[in-house]
């Protein structure tokens, strides 16, 4: 194998070529890093205006030949700024890189691994970098990206041990809320699996994880978003909702080098509801210290002269039941190489528990990254990746529903006999049964990849590459059931007993192969051109066993079950797809990009399996083409179209019949199965629109990236939720179009930088705008969710014409409307006055009145990030904002009608309701709010509270709004100097702390989570959830 | 080296042709591998008679509040006091049992299966019914058939005259004895097979219906008495249905109650009907509908009040539904229809009719098949019979005592709800349960939230103490 250039100077340097080789010198250097003044590796080293280029060795050193003393070199890396330095006289040339905070000059990693220069994108993409990802410690890689990047919403479903997080990027693009609107995932080149899997019993309430967390943040180089159809037209349609293009650390030439990374952290619940603690237990006043009624009670002294044993004061229940969470990750990693084979390897070990007790999760991961240069011409790499994770999850809704109905007059920690049976004076336990209803999921994945390319002239290169993504999960389920011990309460849940043991197999096949060929004409074009082949082939394969009624109580083995119970799911799912894509530069300012997809899916019918989608993208770098005043850097505007298809879930054309699983073994029965399906669906076509302005001013110190996007999706493919009515409860149709509208914009600043102190700052902001332009003919709305509420005040999405999606309808009081005066039909008008009743209560609207109370999708998202960096010690905020949404409060809904939420304090009082009687004349009757007779001798029954204000969903849709201190990170550099005589080379502390502050309005729970999980398109629930929490995480990072 | 290169050929073409070669087939992924086109007609027998059984529970479940069978627990517990309640679930399970009744059917007539299409017709009127009873209106005509995503409402006159109608098709296909597939023994859960058995259920069905318009000017005892003479026998005939995953619904019910999952405790109006209290009478039957309380005394629980104690609820000193009883236990099969019943349908029509020995026989045929049932003694039995308080003799037989006595029979039973309204709830002390949310007696079903969100043809319900159109 003979040594000539490496790879990366292969990859960099295909555009043509020009041989210069005579009368050379030699110039050497060392190529250091601002931020960490280490020497830095595979930084490219290039003679510009030619092909000429080295990359730096382990150590940083290049050495490069140059013709002249006119010849400029170009130092360029990765998330650092470009440097162009004139030799002149020099023969040894050492280059101090600057981290890059605005970023025109990148090196981006487009769609397909294709690397491009930044410049020549004519669309949106935004990267994170690996100190940005990894410094403020977040386990899941997802949450790293929070308040990062412009125009994708991420939010965490909860604050469980491994707990799913959502994402997506421009709003939602598909409306079936069973199709994920997540963006694609390529890790490496490979399509690694996000989904969220809820199989098995409540699993869908156990907040599972997105399979994005197996991922160990500290693997990952960089991750770059690509948004719009043009950034992902050669994805196809799996790309249609934006692609997040992952790439791992690998190793480099030199050295074995170790680096050890381990955080250790603490956390607690960041926001409890407000709770009334003047009423105890017992029903209209009275009180009973068995009552099922936690809250409408007398008041403490009260009840305290009947029952002495009644505490002093009432417990805090919902503190008390959550306590202090912790989490270390300790993370190892070997790289180096020869000129041969380069390889980075990793191990990582996660522990996590969670502030819900006994709720846990772990991940173990082992990776190996290698890359063989064979001979000049070919190159060839794989990678591995090994991970174990899982953990007990527990049902974050129950948990909270029966904290609800649980009297603070007794304490929720003692929940447990020393019988081991569950203590409690009559309600079911919360924590009881967090401690025994279980489940735990164990997953073993194997993501593996295999690449090759071969160039066999300079201006042909073949590249082919074959992924696997392959996993295992496991998942049981637990309860004990009765011992039958003389007093013994069972957990409601926990029924019978069961064991239940459910396994998922996943595996994907991922092949691509991509053909490249470059040419030159004329003095000013430069053109690449593409076609390539793509295979995605999916299998998912899930069965169950259910064993109920336990024999021997805690023995949980299906054996001891004496009714068993069987469950099994399939689907299969092929893509392909052959596209071509023509890219032409003229005179290095102006590029045009041309793509052209045909993707065949297995989830439509011929002829609507096939279809064809085209983009086109410019790219006009103005500043390298008009004389600008010299304050202006590199500057670009750019433009794209795109069309983007999107297929239908498998099996949505098919109908039939399913078994029917409700009669027991030796009986077997067939039903109709859920879905109607429907032979004619068509693909679903997403066309956008973009337009983008980069500026860069003042030596690079100021720069904005603003982009405008407009979206038009039709006949999109609908999984809609019917009437039982039909016989069905979905049925899949090309329903109706929807528009995306929004603006991007990303802004950069370098306020302050001297010798010893930088203050770096980024913000970032987006904002969306969606509107519903008409459903199927026949239909007036399709309803995708609903959420119960007491008496009528469960709330229900749905899409109307002229609407956006998110909107959430639900009952609401009736306004006063005069003589000719007609009420809007969609929305509520908060300034007319509220009808009371006869009765001196305020009037609900009829039930069949269900209006728009709120809209789960942000008006604007946010973030801003400030690194101040004072020689070794470095300082990073980052502030995270999502305004303008709303959540149903499903908890606040139960604490209204249970007497806990503070605002009931007030239940002895009497009121005369502000607002006017049927006939506009105010109203001046004067009512008690309490249960039972009042002091006036009327009856009120159930209370104001039970009999009005819980059956109203108005009064639990709330502003969800929040601004929060997502994260401050303190890290110090220990200097190089303490370390001269040792095997270290390098070592860095850090102290982090996430969602240190929280600004909102929201009444439950910190209002980012959602109770519906992380694959769910719907978001517009935010009660009975996992609570989010506030961490402080210390963090120890060696390099030897 | 060079094997290397061999393997990337070999991968890169691989790669390539697998996509490009046999794209036919490749793609051609349309048949769900979780679901089955055609199953064959016992299977969706088995499917059909098991949901109808947990149907007439199911919706039992809720009306034994009404009719005040059972109490809740809880003071002002929602449905005990007449508070609008979501019955998306039941409504849910009645339309989706109605589609796979009208896919049987539609088989059935393809095949020439004419057993099958004579059971999915009773099967069918028996939802039918159940609509007509709690909800009203309903979709029919538009619903299962593939016509339209939303359904349009039948109203609750046509949807009667069609159950009617679908009786009477489904005895004359009964009748027929060239059915090409016979019915299956073991997939049919109610009748094993019997066709005689099922066309005597048709006629009680019809009888039902019939009886059911007895506040109108429609009424035809005549008709009633017809269709109760070609019903049940005995009670070997009553249509019931005892296959389970687990135990019998009601039977699960006692059984959480027993692990203090609270439930299932019967009211006071049937325990004070039953215990000598309201008649003067100790009924036999109570003692094997449930158990005496720690005190050896049955005490029921008013209803909307919740428990009275005096002890709290960990104490049994009230009464529930009990897994002894052959009405309840494990094993006990859940009773769509039976004879005992058909003699009070028969009672009452010719007592309307002015024939009143015949209305006394079938009183007291009546009751003797219902102590039958529940394993009464016959001493016990002809004790009970032979009390002035019952065994009054034709001359002096009221409706108010057929109605008293049918509603033991009926006990955890959808048509006692029915029975009480055409009655009016005269029932001796019945009264309003405690901070009830209507003036008056309830009278029906509001829609559910399934429905009405996803079907726009949903009539707005009216407040629960308006009359269905039967009962006006």
């Amino acid at each position: 194998m003979k040594n000539t250039f490496t790879l990366i100077l292969f990859m960099l340097f295909v555009l043509g070529s020009s041989g210069a080789w005579a009368q050379q010198r030699q110039v050497s250097g060392r190529v250091t890093a601002s931020d960490t003044g280490e020497g830095m590796p595979g930084v490219s080293v290039a003679l510009k205006g030619t092909t000429t280029g080295v990359s730096t060795d382990a150590e940083g050193n290049y050495q490069i030949q140059v013709p002249d003393n006119n010849a400029v070199l170009v130092f360029r890396f990765l998330g650092y700024q470009t440097r162009e330095v004139t030799v002149g006289s020099q023969s040894t040339i050492n280059v101090n890189l600057a981290t890059d905070a605005q970023e025109l000059g990148e090196v981006m990693v487009t769609a397909l691994g294709i690397t491009r220069e930044k410049k020549a994108l004519g669309y949106a993409a935004q990267g994170v970098q690996a100190k940005e990802l990894t410094e403020h410690r977040q386990p899941n890689v997802l949450n790293a990206m929070q308040g990062k990047v412009a125009g994708a919403t991420i939010s965490s479903t909860g604050g469980a041990p491994g707990q799913g997080t959502k994402i997506q990027i421009r709003g939602i693009n598909s409306i079936d809320v069973n199709k994920s609107n997540e963006p694609l995932f390529v890790i490496d080149g490979v399509i690694m699996d996000n989904s969220t899997s809820t199989f098995g019993q409540s699993a869908d309430l156990r907040g599972m994880s997105n399979r994005l967390t197996d991922l160990n943040p500290d693997d990952i180089e960089s991750i770059n978003v690509l948004k719009g159809g043009a950034a992902t037209a050669l994805y196809g349609l799996r790309g249609a909702n934006g692609v997040v293009v992952i790439t791992t650390k690998s190793g480099q030439q030199g050295s074995l080098r170790v680096n050890y990374t381990g955080t250790v952290g603490i956390e607690e619940v960041n926001k409890f509801p407000d709770m009334q603690d003047t009423y105890t237990q017992g029903y209209s006043g009275v009180y009973d210290r068995n009552s099922f009624w936690p809250s409408w009670g007398p008041t403490v002294e009260e009840a305290r002269r009947l029952d002495p044993t009644h505490p002093e004061k009432l417990y805090n229940h919902f503190k008390d039941a959550y306590e202090m969470g912790h989490q270390y990750r300790n993370s190892l990693s070997f790289s180096g190489g020869t000129e041969a084979i380069t390889f980075l390897s990793s191990l990582s070990h996660f522990r996590h528990e969670g502030v819900l007790p006994f709720t846990n999760y772990e991940n173990f991961s082992a990776r190996l990254n290698t890359d063989f240069k064979i001979s000049d011409k070919v190159r060839s790499g794989a990678n591995f990746n090994y991970i174990n994770s899982g953990g007990f999850r527990y049902n974050a809704d129950r948990f909270n529903e029966s904290l609800s109905y649980w009297s603070p007059r007794w304490d929720v920690k003692d929940f447990r006999k020393p019988d081991g049976t569950m203590q409690s004076y009559g309600n079911d336990n919360p924590l009881y049964g967090a401690a025994t209803n279980r489940m735990e999921d164990d997953v073993n994945r194997f993501i593996g990849s295999f690449h090759v390319g071969y160039s066999p002239v300079s201006w042909l290169d073949l590249s082919y590459r074959v992924g696997l993504d392959n996993y295992t999960d496991d998942r049981t389920r637990t309860a004990p059931g009765p011992r039958g011990i003389a007093d013994e309460r069972v957990y409601e849940d926990n029924e019978q007993g069961f064991v239940y043991e459910y396994t998922t197999k996943f595996r994907t096949i991922n092949s691509s192969f991509l053909a490249t060929a470059n040419t030159k004409f004329g003095e000013n074009f430069n053109a690449t051109f593409r076609l390539g082949h793509e295979l995605y082939d999916r299998r998912v394969k899930g069965f169950g066993v259910e064993g109920d009624n336990l024999t021997v109580y805690d023995y949980f083995d299906l054996r001891n079950a004496r009714l068993l119970r069987s469950t099994q799911t399939q689907s299969d799912y092929r893509l392909m797809g052959i596209f071509g894509e023509a890219s032409v530069d003229y005179g290095n300012f102006l590029f045009l990009t041309l793509t052209g997809r045909n993707d065949i899916t297995s989830t439509l019918r011929k002829p609507n399996n096939s279809f064809f989608y085209p983009s086109v993208s410019l790219s006009y770098v103005f500043s390298d083409h008009l004389q600008l005043p010299s304050v202006i850097n590199q500057s670009k505007l750019r433009l794209s179209y795109a069309g983007i298809g999107k297929d239908a879930s498998e099996y949505a054309t098919s109908s039939g019949f399913a078994p029917y699983n409700s009669l027991p073994t030796g009986y077997t029965g067939f039903t109709r199965a859920a879905l109607l399906g429907n032979e004619a669906l068509k693909p679903e076509f997403t066309n956008t629109f973009e337009a983008g302005l980069e500026m860069a001013f003042l030596d690079n110190r100021l720069g904005f990236d603003f982009t405008y996007y407009h979206s038009l999706s039709k006949d999109l493919i609908i999984n809609i939720d019917v009437a039982s009515s039909t016989g069905y409860v979905r049925a899949a149709v090309n329903s109706g179009k929807m528009r995306n509208r929004g603006v991007e914009l990303v802004l950069n600043a370098t306020p302050v930088r001297t010798e010893s102190f930088t203050w770096d700052t980024k913000l970032i902001f987006s904002a969306n705008r969606n509107k519903i332009l008409s459903i199927r003919e026949g239909l007036t709305e399709i309803p995708y969710a609903s959420q119960f509420g007491y008496v009528g005040s469960t709330v229900t999405m749905k899409l109307i014409p002229g609407q956006p999606f998110g909107n959430i309808y639900g009952s609401h009081w009736q306004r006063y409307y005069g003589p000719g005066e007609e009420p809007d039909p969609l929305f509520i008008d908060t300034d007319r006055p509220i009808v009371i009743g006869e009765n001196g209560f305020p009037v609900r609207a009829p039930l069949t009145s269900q209006k728009i109370l709120g809209n789960s999708q942000p008006d604007w998202i946010g973030g801003l990030t400030n690194t101040f960096t004072y020689k070794n010690l470095s300082l990073t905020s980052l502030f995270d904002a999502r305004v303008g949404h709303e959540r149903y409060n499903q908890m606040g809904n139960f604490f209204s009608a249970f007497g806990i939420a503070e605002y009931t304090e007030n239940r002895n009082e009497f009121k005369v309701f502000e607002g006017v009687l049927a006939d506009g004349t105010p109203n001046t009757k004067q009512v008690w709010l309490g249960q039972g007779i009042g002091p006036d001798g009327v009856g009120y029954g159930d209370g104001f509270y039970r009999r009005f204000h819980r059956g109203v969903s108005e009064n639990f849709v709330e502003d969800a709004s929040w601004v929060r201190l997502r994260s401050l990170t303190l890290s110090y550099t220990l200097p190089n100097s303490w370390f001269e005589k040792t095997f270290i080379r390098n070592s860095s502390v850090g102290l982090t702390g996430n969602n240190l502050i929280l600004w909102t309005d929201f009444s439950g729970f910190d209002p980012e989570n959602s109770a519906t999980p992380s694959g769910s398109n719907v978001d517009g629930f935010a009660g009975f959830t996992y609570p989010a929490v506030r961490s402080y995480l210390f963090t120890l990072n060696v390099g030897f | 080296m060079k094997k290397l290169y061999r393997y990337t050929l070999a991968f890169l073409l691989a790669g390539v042709s697998l996509g490009l070669q046999s794209c036919e087939d490749y793609f051609d992924l349309h048949d769900n591998p979780n679901l089955v086109s055609s199953p064959p007609l016992n299977a969706m027998l088995s499917t059909a008679t098991h949901k109808t059984g947990l149907n007439s529970q199911r919706v039992a479940a809720t009306t034994s509040f009404y009719v005040q069978y059972l109490a809740s627990p809880v003071a002002g517990n929602a449905t005990d006091t007449y508070q609008v309640v979501d019955l998306t679930g039941s409504w849910d399970a009645i339309y989706l049992a109605m589609a796979d009744i009208y896919d049987m059917k539609q088989r059935g007539v393809e095949e020439g299966a004419s057993d099958y299409v004579g059971v999915a017709n009773i099967l069918m009127a028996y939802h039918l019914n159940l609509v007509i009873d709690h909800w009203g209106d309903g979709p029919y005509s538009e619903a299962f058939n593939n016509s339209t995503l939303t359904p349009r409402f039948d109203s609750s006159q046509d949807l009667y005259a069609e159950a009617l109608q679908l009786l009477d098709e489904g005895i004359a296909e009964l009748n027929k004895t060239d059915s090409r597939v016979t019915l299956s023994k073991a997939d049919d859960l109610i009748h094993g097979g019997d066709k005689t058995k099922w066309i005597r259920t048709a006629n009680a069905f019809k009888a039902r219906l019939l009886n059911k318009v007895s506040k109108l000017p429609s009424y035809n005892p005549a008709a009633v008495l017809s269709a109760v003479e070609n019903s049940y026998q005995s009670n070997a005939d009553d249509a019931q249905m005892a296959v389970f995953v687990d135990i019998n619904p009601w039977a699960a019910v006692a059984r959480s109650n027993t692990s203090l999952v609270l439930g299932g405790w019967l009211s006071e109006q049937l325990v004070n009907h039953l215990n000598g209290s309201t008649y003067g009478v100790v009924d036999p039957r109570l003692t094997r509908i449930t158990d005496p309380t720690v005190a050896g005394t049955f005490v029921g629980t008013p209803n909307g009040v919740g428990n009275v104690g005096p002890a709290n609820n960990t104490i049994r000193d009230e009464v529930y539904i009990s897994r002894n009883s052959p009405l309840t236990g494990d094993l006990a099969p859940i009773t769509i229809a039976s004879y005992a019943e058909m003699k009070f349908v028969e009672a009452e029509a010719a007592f309307r009719a002015g024939n009143r020995q015949r209305a006394y026989d079938a009183y007291i045929a009546g009751i003797t098949a219902h102590m039958n049932k529940v394993g009464v003694p016959a001493g016990e039995r002809d004790a009970y019979l032979s009390n002035p308080a019952v065994g009054v003799g034709a001359a002096n037989l009221t409706l108010d005592l057929i109605f008293k006595e049918k509603y033991v029979v009926t006990y955890l039973n959808a048509e006692a709800w029915t029975d009480a309204r055409r009655y009016d709830y005269q029932y001796a002390s019945f009264e309003l349960p405690a901070n009830a949310d209507l003036s008056t007696f309830i009278r029906r079903i509001a829609y559910p939230q399934g429905e009405t969100s996803k079907n726009p043809n949903t009539p707005d319900s009216p407040v629960l103490s308006e009359r269905l159109w039967w009962d006006q």
